[in-house]
């Protein structure tokens, strides 16, 4: 039994797109390919993969794989999952990504080849789109028959109360050791704790207050697993504003801000101080960029140097104002709280603006704001600051809302997009890493901790430094209660 | 009485129509956009452009409005944006939860209530009203989500009698209709405690007394009655509050009803199943304000409607 706070949207893979939805529907669907506990992409349906050209794969497919209805997976059906995410009338969020993707052939049984419209460094991130057998119709009324290949098949959907999974006894690396699995939507974040407590949920990740964790640790058995995870935390300037277009200032908010008092008195040590956007554990992470530390001296020294002095010294006066826009979550108004706090000993006068989600995402996305604070999480490959960083990823074509915009970046990730050596791409991130830390669009908060509360009779659990629950496949239920 | 009901009816339809144009000018101009929910953050500008034109959203608020309209009128409300399904489908799925709960809650309340009330009344000024008045004090002052956790701490944590949350049987139930008909129950007794006293005073009464019935034929049989009458209109209008508002309790309790539904809607922006659920919660509303205008001719034939 596991404990989420919302309720998966849509499970049908290629619908797929918020974090309980992906999470769920990774143990129904299998894919091509999938990331492993180190981030690393390993084949899964495909045996091998090879490029014929920096526009050309090839996958060779597993033999003996079914769904679960029986039916053999074969290349027609790969063939036919991309294909009805590319087709215009899916409406699949999906398809934005895949669209790179010219055709896809089904060259055998077991062989599926396909071709780009332009040599694209990210595609094996494409290949983790779950399968689906020919012919599952996308659209309503489909998600009660959902058929995939993963280890556990899909008993009942019910949104916003429940889904229930049962162990696929054929699945092609062997049964999985548990029946099956119960996921519980549990909105109320006390109400989880109680559950956890009373013995009716066993497992929960991520969905527990800091707060609370304490209490856990005192009043029940839990055995704790908590890792560092890959979501990121920042805070989001409008860097074409009048008064945040000067770098100075970003890098004086940057200085102003004590990250590490919010990690260890809000977030109860569960983060980690960010230097950006890819954390250690990533394959182009760059460590030697500059970096901010609490330093609210250094802070005022660069706010005088950009032409705003203090009018009144440790007056009333601010240096000027700005507003900071969050969410209604307890943890992030409390989180904007200590902000403006640590603003106002520079001379900045922050004054903080909550929303309901909706209107939040559209102000942001509108780039009607001064500052924000937002999270990315399941980060894989860099060409993630294309879409944030790149000027043609400006709101609606991408997502760099702070409207920042550097031709010397823009030609690093039009580079990193297309190279498809490794070594050099490592070279071309790690000089936009540098870049971007010293340009600031995004002050770097905190790389969050994972943080698992499970039942202390579960054996087995590998915890995803993205929060994905693949390895449930794997988990078992010891017979006894360990010894402390 | 038949004119009466019938001008009720009239009106029923206006008042239904004004509620869904309210609630559809408002969600539409709440800034958000289904298709940023629909497509995610990655899709084209030029494939989010497509189902905005697909889905009609391009179209000025009134030709939008129009459609919602005629839909209506043949009963078809659409289908959900988010979820896909049809929203008739999704609002029926949901709704017996939300008034399985408003029901029981209203069971607690009255039968909390009734018996408080009444006892408070007769032992006017003595400890027994006190208690009574304390008591509602309490069940007033005390919002839900507090009181929701305690009683889970309390019966399922520390006596482990009843589960925590989640629909199931009638042991689920308890809890969360315990703590939606508290405050209503509080009320309730300090309405009928205040009712009764107003009664009690009456002409009629000093007659059965002077008749030689019991204290209790009178309290029960002639004050009581009477007295219910504000109290009637009281529980009509709370029981579409109770409908409406329970969204607090049906989160605590993870009760899959529609108030969850109703937030869930208004944050994704799904047009379609917030006017679905508004429809179903008026008409609610409004068919338990008729019944309570025919039930006070019932509890009191002197009522009269109009000629």
């Amino acid at each position: 039994m596991i404990g989420l706070e919302s309720s998966p949207s849509r499970l049908d893979p290629r619908y797929a797109t918020d974090a309980n939805s992906v999470r769920v529907g990774a143990l129904v669907f299998n894919s091509l390919m999938r990331a492993d506990e180190n981030s690393q992409f390993r084949p899964e349906l495909a045996e091998r993969w090879e490029a014929s050209d920096d526009r050309t794969y090839l996958f060779h497919l597993r033999k003996g794989v079914t769904f679960h209805n029986g039916k053999p997976l074969t290349a027609t059906d790969i063939k036919y999952t991309y294909d009805s995410v590319l087709d215009p009338a899916s409406r699949s969020p999906k398809r934005g990504p895949l669209q790179v993707i010219e055709a896809v052939e089904a060259l055998g049984t077991h062989l599926v080849r396909f071709r780009l419209a332009a040599p694209h460094a990210p595609f094996l991130e494409n290949a983790t789109l779950g399968i689906v057998p020919a012919g599952s119709a996308p659209g309503p009324g489909v998600e009660r028959n959902l058929v995939g290949s993963g280890p556990f098949t899909l008993v009942e959907h019910a949104p916003g109360d429940k889904v229930i999974l049962k162990a696929n006894p054929a699945y092609w690396e062997g049964p999985p050791s548990i029946p099956g699995i119960v996921f519980r939507i549990v909105p109320d974040a006390i109400v989880r704790v109680l559950e956890f407590k009373k013995g009716t949920v066993d497992f929960v990740q991520n969905d527990i207050e800091p707060d609370m964790l304490p209490w856990l640790e005192r009043h029940t058995d839990a055995a704790f697993k908590i890792h560092q995870g890959t979501t990121f935390q920042y805070i989001g300037m409008k860097v074409d504003h009048p008064i945040l277009r000067i770098r100075e200032v970003r890098q004086a908010i940057a200085h102003a801000v004590d990250r590490e008092a919010v990690i260890r008195h809000l977030l109860k040590g569960l983060g980690t101080p960010a230097t950006g956007l890819l954390s250690p554990a990533h394959w182009a992470y760059e460590p030697h960029v500059p970096q901010y530390r609490f330093d609210p001296e250094q802070a005022k020294r660069l706010l005088d140097k950009a032409g705003f002095p203090d009018p009144d010294g440790d007056g009333p006066l601010p240096r000027f104002k700005l507003s900071y826009k969050t969410t209604t979550l307890d943890l992030r108004r409390r989180i904007a709280e200590a902000f403006k706090e640590h603003l106002s000993r520079v001379g900045i006068e922050l004054e903080i603006r909550t929303y309901e989600w909706g209107t939040f995402y559209e102000d942001i996305k509108n780039g009607n704001f001064h500052l924000y604070s937002l999270a990315w999480v399941g980060v894989t490959d860099p060409d993630i600051y294309y879409n944030l960083f790149h000027s043609v990823s400006v709101p609606p074509n991408g997502d760099n809302r702070g409207r920042y915009n550097n031709p010397a970046i823009d030609a690093l990730l039009e580079k990193g997009r297309t190279s498809l050596v490794l070594a050099e791409r490592k070279r071309l991130y790690s000089q936009v890493q540098q870049t971007l830390a010293r340009d600031l669009p995004y002050i770097p908060l905190w790389w969050a901790k994972n943080v698992v509360v499970m039942n202390p009779r579960i054996r087995g659990f590998i915890p995803y430094p993205d929060g994905e629950l693949i390895s449930l496949k794997r988990v078992s239920f010891s017979a006894a209660k360990p010894l402390a | 009485m038949k004119r009466y009901l019938l001008h009720r009816l009239l009106l029923f339809f206006p008042s239904l129509l004004g509620v869904l144009t309210l609630v559809f000018f408002f969600i539409h101009f709440v800034p958000g956009d289904p298709v940023e929910v629909m497509l995610g953050e990655t899709a084209s500008a030029s494939d989010k452009e497509a189902l905005r034109r697909q889905l009609g959203l391009n179209e000025p608020v009134w030709t939008q409005y129009l459609g919602f309209l005629k839909g209506l009128a043949v009963g078809d409300l659409g289908r959900s944006l988010y979820h896909q399904e049809k929203v008739m489908d999704l609002v029926l799925a949901r709704f017996p939860a939300t008034l399985e709960l408003t029901l029981a809650a209203m069971a607690v309340a009255t039968l909390c209530a009734l018996p408080l009330g009444v006892l408070a009344a007769w032992k006017r000024r003595t400890w027994v009203d006190r208690c009574a008045l304390l008591l509602s004090l309490f069940g007033l002052a005390m919002p839900n989500f507090w009181l929701g956790p305690l009683l889970i701490i309390a019966f399922s944590i520390q006596l482990g009698l009843l589960p925590v949350s989640g629909r199931g049987g009638l042991s689920h139930l308890i809890l969360p209709s315990l703590t939606l008909g508290t405050a209503m129950a509080a009320l309730l007794t300090r309405m009928i405690r205040s009712s009764l006293l107003e009664v009690i005073h009456e002409d009629y009464i000093q007659s059965a007394r002077a008749k030689g019935l019991s204290e209790i034929t009178v309290w029960l049989k002639h004050a009581l009655r009477n007295s219910l009458l504000p109290v009637t209109t009281i529980l009509g209008l709370q029981f579409g509050s109770l409908l409406a508002g329970s969204v607090i309790t049906e989160t605590i309790f993870t009760w899959p009803g529609i108030g969850r539904l109703t937030i869930q809607a208004i944050q994704t922006r799904d047009y379609p199943l917030v006017q679905g659920c508004v429809l179903v919660i008026a008409v609610c509303y409004l068919v338990v304000n008729l019944f309570t205008d025919i039930l006070y001719r019932v509890i009191d034939p002197r009522i009269s409607y109009g000629k």
